[in-house]
């Protein structure tokens, strides 16, 4: 039996509303994310196929702005590009576009260098597995500077671009944290009951289906979710399973939805960070949530993150 | 009177083992165990060293006070009671040099318990510790006196230097503190065994076994508070369904709540019911 049924046992069980509660109505206009693999671009329209094969046409607004590993114009994607696009009016008006975009994070294993690159190999947890990043040279700066400890045993986060099957890294996607991946500081005490919502940093990572909506979630139990590395957060968060209904709200946007929890967090978990899109955010990464997602909650997938509340839907 | 001095310095020498043992053993698992960055550099004396002997100091001190212990409760010999005064004589003079150097940091006596900033009480029970120690010294009594002497009076000296001791004892409020505010349940790891044990032994368990087609749940999952199981089994109707049981995680006599659900569902599946990518 798959996880999808979870949430409706769940329900039905503790005489809850078995349809999870619609996040607050949006007077904000509605976005939309919309994948998949630039087939034709012009300035004002771009043809593309998304995951499910079909073939979708977007208007691109006069406004609008694209990033392939800078910032560039949309015109300029290059054809067969895999794209990630912030979309109005039910999906019909581009105004974001990213190209070849991803994320890598993980845990630094080894290091070398490819004459002036910096070559990093990762182990991103158990859904991605062993994953390689190159830092041109020209970006090595900017890395290393919010790297201090390119090391084996510490973390990396950075936002680049893949390209014929080479992930290169441009951006630094955090301040990586000062302690090792296995030394995550613990949660603060909690002091009395739980709070119904929980405010941190969402962030966003590939290791989703292409085009999914979900979320990954740290706090999973290891025997439920096949995860040897569930389970550990810095701040003071509830269990949930897979299959259960998330509320994520975008606390910058005031955009809010609810997502299935689809893969654990192993890696979200590890990170105590923040975030500082608009002011500061309380420490540590609550969720980590697919492109699609990230971009409909309005967030920018070149930011990193955004200041978040998460609760059971 | 020469029976009552005895007995008082038999009360201070199991107190001072009691002492010696239980921060050793505390320092030895702080030590052990790979805590948070620079979870040493709060605590204790090493601070006061470079930060790469931090840890083997914490060992050797926690060394140290075991075998003080062991030397103190086993010989009658006049070295590990004159080195148990040196210890606890330097213990003060250090606290009371870490309280002036670096007022933010824990004593560490009792590893990680001991977090809490040093303040005179820390510094107090050093004294009281050496002022005991110098007891023993003086009244050269051993684990024998304890196993022969046992009296009412020995009792009523012992209660009555653990009192002082806890009240110079800031770690106790700490203790109670973690006590009470224990994690909620929400965020403490259940193991499902239990969980499972107690839904076997519910009335809402036997009320239902025979609606079960299987002994085994076929899937079980945490959310929150509870977990629930679910078993392939028949409606009342005969119709094939599943069996959901929600056990509460908490308290002694948990909560079991069940719940027939028909195996086919209402037919909806979960994307089409959250609206999240409706817009798609």
């Amino acid at each position: 039996m798959g996880v999808e049924r979870r949430s409706t046992l769940a329900s039905a069980a503790l005489g809850r509303s078995a349809v999870p509660p619609q996040a607050a109505v949006e007077e904000r206009p509605v976005l939309s994310g919309v994948t998949g693999e630039i087939l034709d671009i012009s300035p004002h329209l771009v043809i593309l196929e998304n995951p499910d094969g079909v073939e979708e046409r977007l208007v691109i607004a006069p406004w609008a702005t694209a990033w392939h590993g800078q910032p560039a114009v949309p015109a300029d994607l290059p054809i067969g590009a895999h794209v990630t696009i912030r979309a109005r009016q039910s999906g019909r008006v581009a105004e974001r576009l990213w190209g070849d975009i991803t994320r890598v994070t993980g845990v630094i294993t080894s290091l070398g260098t490819d004459r002036r690159d910096l070559t990093i190999e990762l182990h991103c947890g158990p859904h991605r597995g062993k994953r390689t990043v190159v830092i041109p040279y020209g970006a090595s700066g900017r890395i290393r500077v919010r790297h201090p400890q390119l090391e084996p045993g510490y973390l990396f986060d950075a936002i680049g671009t893949r390209m014929a099957g080479v992930t290169f890294a441009h951006l630094p996607a955090t301040s990586q944290p000062a302690y090792r991946a296995t030394a995550v500081p613990p949660p603060p005490p909690a002091y009395g009951g739980v709070q119904s919502r929980i405010s941190g940093a969402a962030s966003w990572s590939d290791a989703f289906d292409d085009g999914e909506a979900g979320a990954a979630y740290p706090m999973l139990e290891r025997a439920d979710s096949g995860c040897e590395d569930a389970g550990v957060s810095c701040t003071g968060l509830p269990y949930l399973a897979l299959g259960s209904m998330l509320y994520v709200g975008n606390v910058c946007e005031g955009r809010a939805s609810v997502l299935p929890i689809v893969a654990c967090g192993c890696m979200a978990g590890r990170f105590c960070d923040r975030c500082v899109q608009c002011g500061t955010s309380p420490r540590g990464r609550i969720v980590e949530l697919s492109p699609v997602s990230f971009v409909e909650l309005g967030g920018d997938l070149t930011k990193g993150c955004f200041n978040a509340r998460v609760g059971l839907g | 009177m020469t029976v009552e001095v005895a007995t008082l310095a038999t009360a201070a020498l199991v107190l001072l083992v009691l002492l010696l043992l239980l921060g050793g053993v505390a320092k030895f698992a702080t030590a052990g165990t790979d805590a948070a960055p620079g979870g040493l550099s709060r605590l204790g004396p090493g601070v006061l060293v470079p930060e790469r002997w931090r840890k083997p100091a914490m060992i050797f001190c926690a060394m140290v006070e075991v075998v003080l212990a062991a030397g103190l409760l086993f010989t009658r010999h006049p070295v590990p009671r004159w080195a148990t005064i040196a210890f606890f004589s330097v213990a003060t003079y250090v606290l009371w040099e870490l309280r002036r150097r670096r007022p933010d940091v824990g004593c560490g006596c009792f590893g990680e318990a001991s977090g809490s900033p040093v303040g005179l009480r820390s510094i107090g029970r050093a004294v009281a510790l050496a002022g005991m120690a110098v007891f023993v010294t003086l009244v050269p009594v051993s684990g024998a006196d304890l196993l022969s002497g046992f009296s009412s009076g020995l009792v009523i000296a012992l209660g009555a230097g653990l009192a002082l001791i806890a009240f110079l004892s800031p770690e106790t409020e700490e203790a109670i503190s973690r006590v009470r505010y224990r994690a909620p349940c929400e965020q403490r790891p259940a193991p499902a065994p239990k969980a499972l044990s107690r839904l076997r032994s519910s009335v809402e368990w036997r009320s239902h076994q025979n609606l079960l087609v299987s002994g085994e749940p076929s899937d079980t999952w945490r959310e929150l508070c509870w977990r629930f199981f679910v078993y392939p089994g028949r409606s009342t109707a005969g119709t094939e369904a599943d069996v959901v049981f929600a056990v509460y995680l908490s308290g002694r006599r948990a909560a079991v709540r069940v719940a027939v659900v028909d195996a086919e569902g209402s037919g909806r599946t979960l994307r089409e019911s959250i609206g999240v990518s409706a817009a798609r």
